[in-house]
């Protein structure tokens, strides 16, 4: 029993900074930090350093002008209304290279949202599965019905514990689900009428799966945010399936937060101790 | 990548055509700033690549968890803090000045009321000659000078006794004689050590120090006492509502708290704590030691690649005194042009040879977080064969100051950041290194005229932020120019005898004609409800014969030298004080060696007052045995022409310099030679130390004084009398009287 136990402690010591790397919160830091770092970088080659720099300055200067002459209204005024269109000046400068971030780093969010933005469902807890039709006509289904349109096959380890229930102001027809096992597994959607079968991944368990919250047809840029899988056929009546993952929640000393939040947190910080080291103006 | 401040000014210009461009690539003017649009890398493709990202960020949808990082971040934050603070002062401003108002007025101080003017703006052009000013307009070439002549006031303003700046400008701002603010040069001695000190503020560092290992750490304030006493005259406007704006008035170290902005001028340290002190850094061997203000840095040459320093001040933190801290830099010349690229710091630049830097901030680390903060410009002379590279004094940097140089605080980093750094030190303009041909007549201009239009930009901002009140400014242009190139105003000086006459720049007469084109801009500022005077502390005489008085005391048998010694050295090494019965230092002092007073006096003090006579005697009209001409025209009794409770500290004989002559290099730093009267051959070449009544200052006003005789010491009851206020019995000076306010 003391060596089994000897063995966990060294097994624990030995994934203890393996179980960092796949904590939630430590990606976002590492994440941080490095985009902190980059956006920084990238700030700084493709910006009017030296007039930023001067934008600031005068900023500053009719700031302190308020004060210093703060018994002359007027002065007052006319200072702050150069504050105003100091501030316009500054934007405009910072516009464009913010352009250049804006677009990467966007991706780069994306793409980790996948991962950070929902949790994986939980195995033998109930979810919803959602199909939107593109016309009403085709959501038609009640359960047993021999007309129904719209189909599901379900793997083994997924099972339905509701009816499916037809929305039809929103065109949509909702499956109550709930998963067994954890793993990957695939929903098999079907259309009655043409056979046309479509498939909807499931992520059932937990970890740092990545998770695609909704397959859509068209919709190129909503596709590019939201979905992490191919695109549903162009001609197919079914607009988009859908699986109601809970949104994943980093605890951050007992408050739990978004990751996107803690990530604009963290690297604002990190951006901030970075623009020191180096010098950049932004 | 820290940013720079403004383009290398040029100095390949001739002294006849002296001319800066306007827009050097400097900090946004006054009026509005103009950015520079320095295109980055991506200029040309970066228009399609910008017009594109733009169109995608407009058309990405909403739900696009659009982050932009921490640049957006601080772009939003920053824009936003900036207003929302601007909102808050500006609310707390006028929210609360309806009852300042009502304070003001309960307290009787109704700031306006008996006001003859709503503003006074009063600019001092330091060391205007009336007569050199005279003889410019008679040629037609000052016309705004001419203007104000024509419809108000144009006349000699008497200095005072000695005619130096600080005196004078001390006289100017407290409306009393030198008995009653205390200042008489710009050194006093000490009577202990028979040594100098500044006359003008005292600095001393904290008194207790912590060893802890290698540092020893200073417990305690660093001590600024201002030795200069008298209340100045915008302290009085203050405290009756009336808002000053006070601009590198001399004597203004430490700041004074009153009610209104000022930004000290002459007699402000370098960041070493001396009134500047060069450096050239050069790569040529020599044991010389210059004689004033500067030090000679080698530079080491390995491989093509420079290295050197910048001498700052001593660590305030090392055990041993007078350790001195250091900023290193590298030049490394650009192979096949003649340029180098600099780095000092995380600062890089390129100069060409004979250009300027702009500012550059060199810190000077001490450790444990103790750093010095300073600025200064590089000027590269030569890069080869031999690289030397002329290093300003290290000012004190205006954006970070460690000594206060302005009031509030606030004020001169203010300042900074509106116009960029700019020269704090008290005498910015770098005579030292032009005498000692560290620097040409060019590149002495280019740095005068650089501190010029900074000056300008500061009394432009002023002016419009000062509708009512005192706006006052004095530039040292005009003396420091004089002082150098006086020598190409006449046919034979000393100092320009290489030079024909023919070819003598019209460098003074360029000076006056630029003051004058100031002089125009401001009035197109003003209106009839401003009065504008133009003054200056004292006028300007040629310096082409120095005399070493001490040389002629030590002839007559006043001062003796130890035994063998027939020169001494400098600040009165070997004087035998024992056998000494009077001395000078300074530029107009006459000491007596008194007994009780000084540490080694043997004079009685009951013979003191025989001995002034008969020292006053055989001074008044010496002659120049050389020139026939008289070398000093009066010597003054100090107790005859100062009064009041600092009479004591002064020197016991003012001694008046003839024209033309003044006290030599030697003799001003207590030196004894074997001659008494010898050619000046320095580039410092006009002078105005000299007998008071020879170099009155100008006085142009806008609006007719009817007084006869005004003087510098006048002018602040002038002023109080013309915003309607008591005047201060303590006053020597009396109110000019208004003919008529002019509509």
């Amino acid at each position: 029993m003391v060596d089994r136990a000897a063995a966990m402690i060294s097994a624990f010591n030995f994934a203890s900074p393996m179980i960092l790397l796949t904590s939630p919160l430590a990606i976002v830091i590492a994440l941080s930090v490095v985009v902190g770092l980059l956006m920084v970088v990238l700030f700084g080659y493709t910006s009017d350093q030296r007039a930023i720099g001067i934008a600031k300055d005068q900023l500053k200067a009719h700031l302190l002008a308020v004060r210093l002459y703060r018994d002359q209204i007027p002065v007052v005024m006319g200072s702050y209304g150069k504050i105003l269109r100091g501030t316009a000046r500054y934007l405009k400068l910072t516009f464009k290279p913010l352009l250049y971030v804006i677009i990467p780093i966007t991706l780069l969010v994306v793409q980790i949202d996948r991962y950070l933005g929902s949790a994986p469902i939980a195995p033998n807890a109930s979810f919803l599965l959602t199909v939107h039709l593109a016309h009403p006509a085709n959501a038609r289904t009640t359960a047993g019905d021999a007309d129904s349109q719209v189909t599901i096959e379900l793997p083994q380890e997924i099972t339905m514990s509701a009816p499916p229930v037809h929305v039809a102001v929103e065109n949509e027809i909702v499956w109550r689900l709930v998963g067994s096992k954890e793993g990957k597994y695939e929903v098999e959607v079907k259309m009655v009428a043409d056979g046309e079968s479509l498939e909807k991944t499931v992520s059932i368990g937990s970890g740092l799966p990545r998770i695609s919250t909704v397959r859509l047809r068209d919709h190129f840029w909503e596709r590019l945010f939201a979905s992490a899988e191919p695109s549903l056929p162009e001609n197919s009546p079914i607009e988009s399936i859908s699986i109601n993952y809970p949104d994943r929640s980093i605890d951050v000393a007992g408050y739990g937060m978004n990751w996107i939040w803690l990530f604009f947190i963290l690297s604002m910080v990190a951006g901030f101790i970075f623009k020191e080291l180096l010098g950049i103006q932004i | 990548m820290k940013r720079s401040w403004g383009a290398d000014t040029p100095v390949r210009v001739r002294a006849s055509t002296i001319k800066l461009r306007h827009a050097r690539g400097r900090r946004p003017n006054f009026g509005g700033p103009l950015l520079h649009r320095v295109r980055t890398h991506f200029a040309g493709e970066g228009a399609r690549v910008t017009r594109a990202l733009l169109i995608a960020v407009i058309f990405l949808p909403a739900l696009a968890h659009a982050y932009a990082g921490p640049g957006a971040g601080f772009a939003v934050l920053s824009s936003f803090w900036a207003i929302f603070v601007a909102f808050l002062y500006s609310f707390y401003a006028l929210m609360t000045w309806p009852f300042r108002q009502l304070f003001r007025f309960i307290r009787r101080r109704n700031a306006y009321g008996k006001a003859t003017f709503e503003r006074a703006v009063i600019l001092g052009f330091d060391g205007m000659d009336p007569e050199l000013a005279d003889r410019f307009m008679k040629e037609g070439r000052l016309p705004n000078l001419s203007k104000l002549r024509d419809k108000g006031t144009f006349t000699k303003l008497r200095t005072t006794f000695p005619a130096i700046s600080p005196v004078a400008w001390s006289t100017f701002m407290t409306g009393v004689n030198p008995g009653k603010h205390n200042i008489y040069d710009f050194l006093a001695r000490d009577a202990n050590s028979y040594l100098p000190y500044l006359s003008s503020a005292e600095i001393k560092g904290p008194k207790r120090h912590i060893k802890i290992g290698k540092y020893s750490i200073p417990f305690g304030k660093t001590e600024i006492k201002a030795m200069r006493k008298g209340t100045p005259f915008w302290h009085w406007l203050g405290n009756a509502g009336i808002f000053s704006s006070v601009i590198r008035v001399p004597v203004t170290f430490p700041p004074e708290k009153f009610q209104g902005v000022l930004l000290s001028g002459m007699c402000v340290p370098d960041l070493k704590g001396s009134q500047g002190t060069f450096c050239l850094c050069t790569t040529r061997a020599s044991d010389d030691k210059f004689r004033e203000g500067g030090v000679r840095v080698p530079i080491e040459r390995v491989n093509g690649l420079c290295r050197s320093y910048i001498p700052g001040p001593d660590s305030p933190l090392a055990e041993k005194a007078g350790t001195e801290l250091r900023v290193a830099f590298e030049i490394k010349p650009e192979p096949g042009s003649k340029s180098a690229r600099f780095v000092v710091g995380s600062e890089k630049f390129i100069l060409k040879v004979g250009e300027y830097s702009e500012w550059i901030p060199a810190e000077f680390k001490a450790g444990l977080g103790f750093t010095a903060h300073g600025i200064c410009r590089f000027y590269l002379k030569e890069l080869s064969p031999e690289v030397e590279v002329y290093v300003t004094p290290v000012n004190i940097d205006p954006g970070h100051p460690d000594l206060p140089i302005s009031h509030p605080v606030t004020y001169s980093i203010y300042l900074a950041k509106l116009f960029g750094p700019y020269a704090t030190l008290g005498l910015a303009e770098d005579t030292w290194a032009l005498n000692e041909h560290v620097l040409d007549d060019d590149a002495f201009l280019a740095q005068a005229y650089g501190n010029h239009e900074d000056r300008e930009r500061m009394l432009f901002d002023a002016l419009d932020k000062t509708k009512q009140g005192l706006c006052t400014c004095v530039f040292d242009t005009t003396d420091r120019v004089q002082h150098m190139f006086w020598r190409y105003l006449e046919e034979d000086h000393p100092a320009a005898r290489d030079v024909p006459h023919s070819q003598h720049p019209p460098v003074i007469q360029d000076l006056y004609e630029r003051m004058d084109r100031l002089i125009g801009r401001v009035m197109e500022k003003i209106d009839d409800d401003t009065l504008l005077m133009v003054i200056s502390d004292h006028g300007f005489k040629s310096f082409a014969r120095c005399m070493n008085l001490n040389a002629w005391l030590h002839q007559n048998g006043y001062l003796a030298l130890k035994e063998g010694k027939s020169e001494s050295g400098d600040w009165f090494d070997d004087v035998d004080w024992s056998r000494t019965r009077a001395y000078t230092m300074g530029l107009n002092g006459l000491y007596l060696n008194i007994k009780g007073r000084e540490k080694q006096g043997i004079v009685d003090p009951s013979e003191a007052g025989a001995l002034k006579d008969e020292l006053q005697e055989k001074l008044n009209g010496l002659v120049d045995p050389s020139s026939g001409k008289i070398g000093i025209t009066g010597v003054f009794i100090a107790g005859n022409v100062y009064r009041g409770p600092y009479t004591e500290n002064s020197p016991d004989l003012i001694v008046g310099y003839g024209a033309g002559y003044r006290a030599s290099w030697d003799s001003v730093m207590g030196k004894v030679t074997g001659k008494v009267f010898e050619d000046n051959m320095k580039a410092w070449s006009g002078d105005h130390c000299i007998d008071p009544r020879l170099v009155p200052g100008v006085l142009f006003s806008s609006h007719k004084f009817i007084d006869e005789k005004p003087a510098i010491v006048d002018v602040a009851p002038t002023i109080l009398k013309l915003f309607g206020l008591a005047l201060p019995a303590h006053f020597d000076g009396k109110p000019w009287n208004l003919a008529a306010k002019a509509h």
